[in-house]
C-alpha cells in the first residue's frame, strides 16, 4: 500500500502541520545553539588546560530534553488540532473503504517528514548562528582565537531526537482518526471527540503517588543538605522530577476545575459565564494548552528561586566583602544565562498555546455560530476569547510559580542548607512579577489570531446542515 | 392571492422586504438566490415559505432575519430598516426581536435544557423578570418538558429537543420566530407534535412564526403559503391540504422543466 500518497489524502497539503514545523524548528534551532556553544565553550577550556567539556555537554543534554518534552507536548496538540479540523474528509474517506489504521500512520509519516525538515532547517541555521556570533566575537577579541570545531555528533543525535520526537508525537496525537465514523460523512455531525473518563481512577492514584512521594523526597533532599549536600541535591532532583511526573499525570484532573475558578474572578457577564464553561467543556484541551505554559513557568521560577535562596544565603557564609561581593557577582550572571536559556522552551509553549485556542474556535464553529444568531455581538465574542485566553494562563502562571518556588528553594537548600542555619525561601518577587507579566502578555497576543477567527464566523454557520 | 382568517390589515407587518435581490458570485458564475422578491409577513400569522431545492427559500428567510445582506433592495425587521444596520446593531435587534428554530436544534450540549432556554436572556445579559419567568415556566409545562428541564441535550430524544428549541425561541417573546425545516430530523409523531406546538403558538399567543420547509405537510399547518421558485415569489396561498399543496409544487417542478 502507498502511504506516501495518502499522506496528501488525510492532510490535504502538508502545510496543515506548519506548526508541527514551527516546533520542530525552533527546537533544532536551540539544540544547535546549544551545543555549538558547548563545543565553543569546551574548545576554549582545552586551550587553557582546562576540561569542562564533559560537564557542558550533560547541561545542554538536560535543556534540550526539556525543550523536547515541551515540544512534543506541543505537537501532540497541534496534530490534534489538524484532525478536528478535517473530521469530515476523514470520514468520507472511511465512508469509501480507508482503513482507519493506515490513514493514521499516514498522519504520522507526515508529521514525522514536516519535524525533520522543521528540525533540519533548524539546526542548520541554529549551527550558522552560533558560528557566526562567535566569528564577531573572536574578531572583537572577547574570545580567543582557538581550533573551533565546525560541527558536532551531537548535532546529528539532536536531530534524529527531534524527528523521531515529532513522529511519536504524531502517533499520540492521531488518536482522533480511529474514532472517526465513516457514517459521520451522511449526517454531517462530525463531533469532536472527547476523551474517556475510565482510567481516571488508575490516573489519579498514580498521580497520588508521585506528587506525595515526590514531595517527600524532596522534604528528605532539603534535609540532607544539612549534612550531605551532594546526595541532597541528587535526592532533590529525583523529588522534583517525581513530583512533576505525578503533576504531569494527573493535571487534567485540577486543571479544568483551576481555570474555572479563575474565570469566575474575570465576572458574571454572559461572555465570562460562556468562557468559563468552555473551561470545563473538554478538560483534555484546557489541560493540554495550559501545561506548555505551566511546564515553562515552573522552569523559569525554579532557577529565579533557587538562585534568590542561594543569594540569600549567602549573607549566613563565613566571607569578607570582597568574596560576597564576587559570589553575588556570579550568582546574577548565572540566573540569567539560566533564564535566558529556559525562555526559549516557554516560547516553544506560546506556539502551542495558539494551536490549541485555535483548535477551540474550529471545533467550536458552530456554536459560536448560533451564540452570533441568539444575539452575541463580535464584541462579545472577542471578550469571550480573551477572557478564556486569561483564565488558562492566570491558572498556568499561577501553578508554575508555586511549584518553581517549592522546587527551587528546595534544591538551593539541599546544596547550601550545611553552611546556614534554617530554611531560606527563594521568593525573588521581582523576576516573579516579571515572569507573570511576560507569561500574560505572551498569552494575550497569542489570543489574537483565534479571536480573530472566532469573529469571522457568520451567524449563517448555524443553520448550516454540513457545518 | 387568498386573504386569510388571521391577517389583520391595521396592523404594520412585522418583515416587509421590497425588490430584495441577493447575487452571489460574478460573471458568468452569477446566481440570483433572491431576484426582486416583494413581500409582506404579517404578525400573528404563522407563514410558511416553500420551494424545492435551490429555490433561494431559505436566503429568504436568512435575509428577512438579518443573517445575511440583501445585495439590493429593502428590508424592514420589525420596524427597523435592516440595510442600515451595522452587525453590532443587527445583532442587538436580533436578540430582542428574533428567535430561531434549526432543523438540527443547535442546543449548546453543555447546557440543561433549561439553561438552554434561558441561554438568550443570559447572552444579553438581563435579568429574567417575574412576569418572564412565569411565561417560561408556562411554556415549559405547555411543551411538556417539566420532567425533563434538568437533563443535557444528549439525554433528550429528538422531539423533546426540539420542544427544547421552540421554548428557547419563544421565550423572550420576540416580533417573529423563523423556523429553519424544523421537522427534517424528527419522525411522523413527533413532527406532528412540533407543528402542531407551531400553530398553536401562533393561534393562541399571537405569535408571528415564518417557517422554510419542502415538506407539504408541514405546510399544511400555517395560515399563510408563500411558495419561491428561481429567486422569484411564485404563489401566495391561504391555507391548504397537504394534497393541494404537493400538487401545486408538482406543477412549479413540470413547469420549470
Amino acid at each position: 500500500m502507498n502511504h506516501s500518497s495518502k499522506g496528501n489524502l488525510v492532510l490535504g497539503s502538508l502545510r496543515e502541520l506548519g506548526t508541527v514545523g514551527l516546533v520542530a524548528g525552533l527546537s533544532g534551532a536551540y539544540a544547535a545553539v546549544l551545543i555549538m556553544t558547548s563545543t565553543v565553550l569546551a574548545a576554549m577550556s582545552e586551550e587553557s588546560g582546562g576540561s569542562v567539556g564533559l560537564m557542558l555537554g550533560i547541561v545542554a543534554g538536560v535543556f534540550i530534553l526539556i525543550a523536547l518534552y515541551v515540544g512534543a507536548i506541543v505537537i501532540i496538540g497541534a496534530v490534534d488540532t489538524v484532525i478536528s479540523g478535517r473530521l469530515r474528509h476523514i470520514a468520507l474517506l472511511r465512508l469509501l473503504g480507508s482503513r482507519a489504521k493506515d490513514l493514521r500512520v499516514s498522519v504520522v509519516r507526515g508529521t514525522a517528514t514536516v519535524g525533520a525538515l522543521g528540525a533540519l532547517a533548524g539546526v542548520v541555521v541554529g549551527t550558522v548562528l552560533t558560528h557566526a556570533t562567535r566569528a564577531v566575537l573572536v574578531a572583537r577579541g572577547t574570545l580567543p582565537e582557538a581550533d573551533y570545531p565546525l560541527v558536532s555528533s551531537a548535532l546529528v543525535v539532536a536531530f534524529w531526537a527531534i524527528a523521531v520526537c515529532a513522529m511519536c508525537a504524531g502517533w499520540l496525537g492521531s488518536r482522533g482518526v480511529l474514532q472517526v465514523s465513516p457514517a459521520a460523512a451522511l449526517s454531517g455531525t462530525a463531533a469532536p471527540v472527547t476523551a474517556s473518563g475510565r482510567a481516571s481512577l488508575l490516573r489519579a492514584v498514580v498521580a497520588g503517588i508521585g506528587i506525595v512521594g515526590g514531595f517527600g523526597v524532596l522534604a528528605a533532599g532539603a534535609l540532607a543538605g544539612e549534612s550531605a549536600p551532594e546526595a541532597g541535591f541528587v535526592l532533590s532532583f529525583f523529588g522534583a522530577a517525581g513530583a512533576s511526573t505525578g503533576f504531569l499525570v494527573g493535571a487534567r484532573l485540577v486543571i479544568p476545575s483551576m481555570v474555572a475558578a479563575f474565570s469566575r474572578l474575570l465576572g458574571r457577564d454572559p461572555a465570562s459565564v460562556v468562557a468559563r464553561r468552555n473551561a470545563l467543556l473538554d478538560p483534555l484541551r484546557t489541560t493540554r494548552s495550559t501545561m506548555g505554559l505551566v511546564i515553562g513557568v515552573t522552569l523559569v521560577t525554579t532557577f529565579a528561586s533557587g538562585m534568590a535562596a542561594l543569594r540569600a544565603s549567602v549573607d549566613a557564609w563565613e566571607l569578607d566583602a570582597e568574596q560576597r561581593a564576587e559570589a553575588l557577582q556570579i550568582m546574577d550572571v548565572t540566573t540569567a544565562v539560566l533564564v535566558g536559556i529556559i525562555v526559549i522552551s516557554s516560547l516553544i509553549a506560546a506556539v502551542g498555546f495558539v494551536s490549541t485556542m485555535s483548535l477551540t474556535v474550529i471545533q467550536r464553529h458552530r456554536e459560536i455560530g448560533l451564540l452570533r444568531t441568539l444575539g452575541f455581538t463580535q464584541r462579545q465574542v472577542r471578550t469571550m476569547i480573551t477572557k478564556e485566553s486569561v483564565a488558562l494562563s492566570v491558572s498556568a502562571i499561577l501553578f508554575g510559580t508555586v511549584l518553581g518556588i517549592i522546587y527551587g528553594t528546595s534544591a538551593a537548600q539541599s546544596l547550601v542548607g550545611s553552611q546556614g542555619s534554617g530554611f531560606v525561601w527563594g521568593v525573588p518577587w521581582v523576576s516573579l512579577a516579571a515572569i507573570a507579566v511576560c507569561g500574560l502578555v505572551l498569552v494575550l497576543l497569542a489570543s489574537r489570531g483565534p479571536a480573530r477567527r472566532a469573529i469571522d464566523i457568520a451567524p449563517v454557520e448555524a443553520l448550516r446542515i454540513e457545518a | 392571492m387568498t386573504s386569510t382568517p388571521f391577517q389583520d390589515n391595521a396592523t404594520q407587518p412585522v418583515v416587509s422586504l421590497r425588490r430584495v435581490s441577493r447575487i452571489y458570485g460574478e460573471g458568468t458564475g452569477r446566481v440570483a438566490a433572491l431576484d426582486g422578491i416583494d413581500v409582506d409577513i404579517h404578525r400573528g400569522q404563522f407563514t410558511a415559505i416553500m420551494g424545492p431545492s435551490g429555490s433561494g427559500k431559505s436566503t429568504l428567510m436568512n435575509v428577512a432575519a438579518g443573517l445575511d445582506d440583501a445585495t439590493s433592495g429593502e428590508v424592514i425587521l420589525a420596524g427597523a430598516p435592516l440595510t442600515h444596520l451595522d452587525d453590532d446593531a443587527r445583532t442587538r435587534l436580533r436578540r430582542s426581536e428574533v428567535g430561531f428554530i434549526f432543523q438540527a436544534f443547535n442546543l449548546v450540549p453543555t447546557l440543561t435544557a433549561r439553561e438552554n432556554i434561558l441561554l438568550p436572556f443570559e447572552l444579553a445579559g438581563r435579568t429574567v423578570t417575574r412576569e418572564q419567568q412565569q411565561w417560561i415556566e408556562h411554556l415549559i409545562a405547555t411543551l411538556g418538558l417539566t420532567e425533563r428541564v434538568g437533563h443535557r441535550p444528549s439525554e433528550l430524544s429528538g422531539g423533546q429537543q426540539q420542544r427544547v428549541a421552540i421554548a428557547r425561541a419563544l421565550a423572550s417573546r420576540p416580533a417573529i420566530v423563523f423556523a429553519d425545516e424544523p421537522t427534517g430530523n424528527l419522525d411522523s409523531r413527533s413532527s406532528r407534535e412540533v407543528l402542531t406546538l407551531l400553530r398553536t403558538a401562533s393561534r393562541e399567543y399571537g405569535q408571528t412564526i415564518a417557517m422554510v420547509s419542502h415538506d407539504p405537510v408541514a405546510a399544511s399547518y400555517a395560515d399563510r403559503i408563500l411558495v419561491i421558485a428561481d429567486g422569484h415569489l411564485v404563489g401566495d396561498h391561504g391555507p391548504l391540504t397537504p394534497q393541494q399543496i404537493s400538487e401545486l409544487l408538482i406543477g412549479f417542478e413540470v413547469g420549470a422543466a
